[in-house]
């Protein structure tokens, strides 16, 4: 019965943070009203009243301060969670993240080890505008130093909390925020989905698409419906961004001869451009087609529904790039 | 008695306040800004109550330039030229004794009107405490101060009623390679100590005697010492000496703010105006509570207690006085010295 | 508090060892046979070995830009440091760090740091894991007066108080922030008056006298380690080099008679005359020491001569730690 069991991603983000907790003195958490308020997306819920002031801590608004108490308590022996309320701030505390907690192994010759996690929502259709909105995981991903996560369903978000906070680095665990209420079959126990390894979402013939966090989802929408058209789509969600399974999405190239890549980041300097990157340097002679990248134009994300529904990428988006994609006929010399 | 001016002396000393105390106890801290906002306060009082000119020491901090920004009048910033040490202090008051000053307002702890009296022996002065365990000064607002201070500089009130004179302890050191004269206001100390260090005497186990002319239960630090045994007021004459060491009573004492420690006394001594005590021997000299200068194994120490210390200006009397004479009202706003009261 | 003959020498010993390795350190810059920037300590030792001397070895500390003399006080190797200094593979940081990086987390010297102000919230997160396990341990932020106009010193000092945690904050005030004078980047004087802002007390010692630095930090150490929360110390130093380099007189920014006023409080030869005139130190005693010492350095010199260079399949080491848990390689196509 237990295999059944569904939980929500953002009960499941909270599920692998109780675990960790009970299994590993070491680990605690800190941040932005995580305490008695349970976060401001419910995610810390409960956590305090089971653990105590100690090991949740309330912290001032100070996001630099958040990340270098996780930098200085993870240097020195403790396995810290550090929630910054929205992936926006990550602005605000990017010294600590850029420059310490990324360089300090790699500073000090080796000589240290960082393992702590940041934790924070980031995403867009929330009407939160430019300062809420954001995905800036491509930013993140250029440092060496950072491990980032986004998953994009229930499970995967226990499973990669899980790593993330076993892990022996930095790592950024980006919530999506209009994932939080996604449920799904989630099991009881801990288990652990290993950074750098992505997913086969769903197993196909004629395209591929890469996508992660809610993108994965719309993507699986679009799947469906281009099925009917007798499209068969083989999403890719990579899980992790850094370190990226490049492996996984060159393999799936080279079998379906055309990518698609999907993120709700803007295109421009986004993580779909890295992505086609490497398909051309590795897959370039089994392309059928350029690869397509699908992501938010070049604009911060707008306030009104009527224009942020258009300007976050979705099912119908992905729908259209795939039917252009597909609409390429190569000769093959 | 003629004057040319009403000139009142502010010296504000940017140190005082911050010292080791506050770590060790909850001493108050006093920031520069309460400083900067002290002597304002008393420079809109002085013009306001009859000064002619206002004349600053200035001050590595420029706290008195900071003061006085902006307010109307004849301000001067003494032009010397500054150490960033209690000299500083010394040579502001010469410097007020030969400009004629006719009330000085020092700012600080019991360090600072020492260094006044010092530079000026004979200064009226009031003596401000931005510290917290000063006995020398008085908790006074500036704007109460500067009033009096313009009254008494201008001669509305008159010195002589409203000025007493202080008590001093007089000092002469005699050293392998040096001799000394210096005066404490409240108290010399002998301590077991190999260095200035952070200055304040805060160990109460490296004391070893210490002679007060001002010895009360109401005050902390050292002076509080024969205060708890032999107290000895501000306008009393003499003093009084104690030894510490096994032996004698055993005595709670403050000393430092909010701090209290068991010290024994060895022997208590009441010392006459003019009574001279000697001690012998390496010891390292605290004046008015501050370690501050070490003397060899060949030093000899004397001193004694004399009512030669500065014009302590009186300011609630002053104000009393001022007020009884109208000299607050509209009409009598433009005091001149044809104007005195006493 | 009397300081004890062994303490004394112990201050001495650490004042002195920075003097010399940082003076190496500029003579060999001078010679260009070291790379990069180098920001040199000398003039504040007393503040380093005033502070560390009141710590225990398992103490965490974080450091700043100027950062050999914290190391050095917190019993750095002379081997190490210099290698790291050249570049070489034997070095702290086996190269990859550098001056400005240089770090033994094994003393609990958590790294020198190239961004201004950086330093504090580390210490801060150290502190709040010392308290965490309960050991008693401290930590202390050195920094400068520069930093406390950064955002990051703020929300440090802030924290701290807030969580109540065991920290010293150590701030060398130098009265200049890199080129600038203090008076022009702040309206106040005192680094200290800041503290009241944030509940903590703070107090300012002559940061030229070793004792006076070492009183105050016995104080405040013993005082977070008791559960007393934060607190400030301001140390009034000066630095007679340059921002970074070797030059110290005939510099734009500041006059040379206000390098030579100070020179004149010199932390370690005033030191020496107090310890010889209280007959705790001969002269004769005080030179062995240098001695000594001097010789340590060449023999870290000729350590980091006779050190190999890196090899440039280490560009890709330590990036990343491997993690017991997790099977894939780390790292990314490149």
């Amino acid at each position: 019965m237990s295999d059944e069991r569904k939980l929500s991603y953002g009960q499941a983000f909270n599920e692998a943070v109780s675990q960790m907790m009970e299994a590993d003195p070491d680990v605690f958490c800190a941040g932005e009203d995580i305490g008695a308020f349970g976060g401001v997306f419910g995610t810390f819920l409960g956590l305090q009243a089971k653990f105590g002031e100690h090991r949740v801590v309330d912290t001032p608004i100070s996001e630099q301060a958040i990340v270098g108490l996780g930098v200085g308590a993870s240097v020195t022996g403790l396995r810290p969670i550090v929630d910054l309320m929205f992936m926006d701030f990550i602005c605000v505390a990017l010294d600590q993240i850029v420059n310490q907690a990324a360089k300090l192994k790699y500073m000090f010759g080796g000589e240290a080890s960082l393992p702590m996690t940041i934790t924070t929502a980031g995403g867009g259709g929330l009407s939160a505008a430019a300062q809420h909105s954001q995905s800036l995981e491509a930013l993140l991903c250029h440092i060496p130093g950072l491990k980032v996560v986004m998953p994009s369903n229930p499970y995967d978000m226990k499973g990669l909390m899980i790593s993330c906070i076993k892990d022996n680095n930095p790592t950024v665990m980006i919530k999506h925020k209009r994932l939080l209420g996604m449920s799904a079959v989630v099991p009881t126990e801990a288990y652990e989905i290993p950074l750098g390894k992505g997913n086969i979402l769903r197993p196909g013939t004629d395209v591929t698409i890469v996508a992660y966090a809610r993108m994965a989802n719309e993507a699986l929408i679009a799947a469906a419906e281009l099925a009917k058209e007798g499209i068969e789509c083989e999403i890719i969600d990579p899980r992790t961004l850094q370190p990226l399974d490049a492996d996984l999405i060159v393999d799936s190239a080279k079998k379906t001869n055309r990518v698609v890549v999907v993120h709700e980041a803007v295109r421009f300097g986004g993580l779909g451009g890295e992505i086609a990157s490497q398909i051309q340097e590795l897959a370039f002679d089994y392309l059928d087609a350029p690869v397509t990248r699908i992501g938010a134009p070049f604009s911060p994300v707008p306030f009104s529904p009527a224009l942020e529904q258009h300007y976050i990428p979705d099912a119908k988006t992905i729908l259209a790039g795939v039917r252009e994609i597909m609409q390429r006929n190569v000769i093959r010399g | 008695m003629t004057r040319t001016a009403s000139i009142v002396g502010i010296i504000v000393n940017p140190n005082a306040g911050k010292d080791i105390r506050r770590l060790v106890t909850p001493a108050t801290h006093t920031s520069d800004v309460t400083k900067v906002g002290i002597v304002r306060r008393a420079i809109v009082a002085a013009f306001e109550s009859g000064a002619s000119k206002v004349l600053l020491m200035p001050d590595n901090h420029r706290l008195a330039e900071r003061a006085s920004d902006g307010i109307k009048g004849d301000i001067e910033v003494l032009d010397m030229p500054l150490s960033g040490s209690r000299f500083d202090t010394i040579t502001a008051a010469h410097l007020f004794c030969q400009a004629q000053v006719g009330a000085v307002i020092a700012l600080g702890g019991d360090g600072t009107s020492r260094d006044v009296a010092i530079g000026w022996p004979d200064a009226p002065l009031i003596a401000i405490s931005t510290g917290t365990n000063n006995v020398f000064p008085s908790a006074i607002d500036g704007t109460s101060a500067g009033a009096a201070a313009a009254f008494v500089a201008s001669g509305a009130v008159c010195l002589s009623v409203v000025g007493r004179r202080s008590k001093k302890v007089v000092i002469k050191i005699d050293d392998r390679d040096k001799s000394l004269d210096d005066l404490a206001l409240v108290d010399l100390a002998f301590i077991n100590s190999m260095f200035v260090g952070a200055r304040a005497v805060r160990d109460p186990h490296t004391v070893h005697a210490v002679i007060a002319c001002v010895a009360t239960p109401a005050s902390t630090g050292l002076s509080s010492i024969a205060g708890r045994i032999h107290p000895v007021g501000r306008w009393e004459t003499g003093g009084v000496f104690v030894r510490l060491g096994a032996g004698g009573r055993k005595v709670r004492v403050p000393l430092a703010p909010g701090s209290f420690t068991t010290m024994e006394i060895a022997e208590v001594r009441p010392l006459g105006e003019g009574e001279k005590i000697s001690l012998s021997g390496k010891t390292m000299l605290a004046f008015d509570g501050e370690r501050d200068l070490p003397v060899s194994e060949f030093g000899t120490v004397t001193a004694h207690i004399e009512t030669t210390g500065p014009l302590l200006i009186d300011v609630e009397r002053t104000l009393v006085l001022a007020a009884q004479a109208l000299m607050f009202d509209e009409t009598a706003r433009h005091i001149s010295e044809e104007n005195h009261v006493y | 508090m009397e300081i004890s003959t062994t303490k004394q020498f112990d201050l001495h010993r650490r004042m002195v060892r920075i003097r010399l390795f940082e003076e190496a350190a500029g003579r060999l810059a001078e010679a260009n046979r070291l790379p990069g920037f180098l920001h040199l300590y000398v003039g504040e030792e007393a503040v380093a070995s005033g502070v560390c001397g009141a710590l225990n070895d398992d103490d965490h500390i974080t450091s700043t830009h100027r950062g050999h003399g914290h190391l050095v006080a917190k019993g750095g190797d002379f081997n190490r440091m210099m290698a790291e200094l050249m570049g070489k593979a034997t070095g702290y940081c086996k190269g990859k760090g550098g001056s400005m990086h240089i770090s033994d987390t094994s003393l609990g010297m958590l790294g020198a740091n190239g961004i201004v102000g950086a330093g504090s919230p580390i210490a801060v997160g150290a502190a709040f894991a010392n308290r965490y396990r309960g050991r008693g341990q401290v930590a202390v932020a050195f920094f400068g007066d520069g930093s406390t106009n950064i955002g990051a010193f703020h929300e440090a000092a802030n924290m701290a108080c807030a969580l109540h945690l065991p920290i010293v904050f150590a701030c060398e005030n130098n009265e200049y922030g890199e080129f600038t004078p203090r008076h022009k980047t702040m309206a106040i004087t005192d680094i200290v008056d800041r503290a009241a802002g944030y509940g903590m007390p703070g107090v300012i010692v002559d940061g030229m006298d070793v004792i006076a630095v070492h009183e105050a930090a016995v104080e405040a150490v013993e005082r977070a380690r008791q559960g007393g929360g934060p607190s400030l110390i301001e140390a009034k130093t000066y630095r007679y080099y340059n921002h970074h380099g070797i030059q110290n007189l005939g510099l734009k920014y500041r006059p040379d008679e206000e390098v030579a006023t100070w020179k004149q409080r010199d932390p370690i030869f005033t030191f020496e005359d107090r310890m010889i005139e209280n007959g705790v130190a001969t002269r004769e005693k005080v030179d062995e020491i240098w001695a000594e010492l001097r010789q340590d350095i060449e023999t870290a010199i000729q350590f980091a001569d006779d050190s190999p260079y890196p090899t440039p399949d280490q560009i890709m080491v330590d990036v990343y730690t491997k993690s017991s848990t997790s099977n894939t390689t780390v790292g990314t196509k490149s």
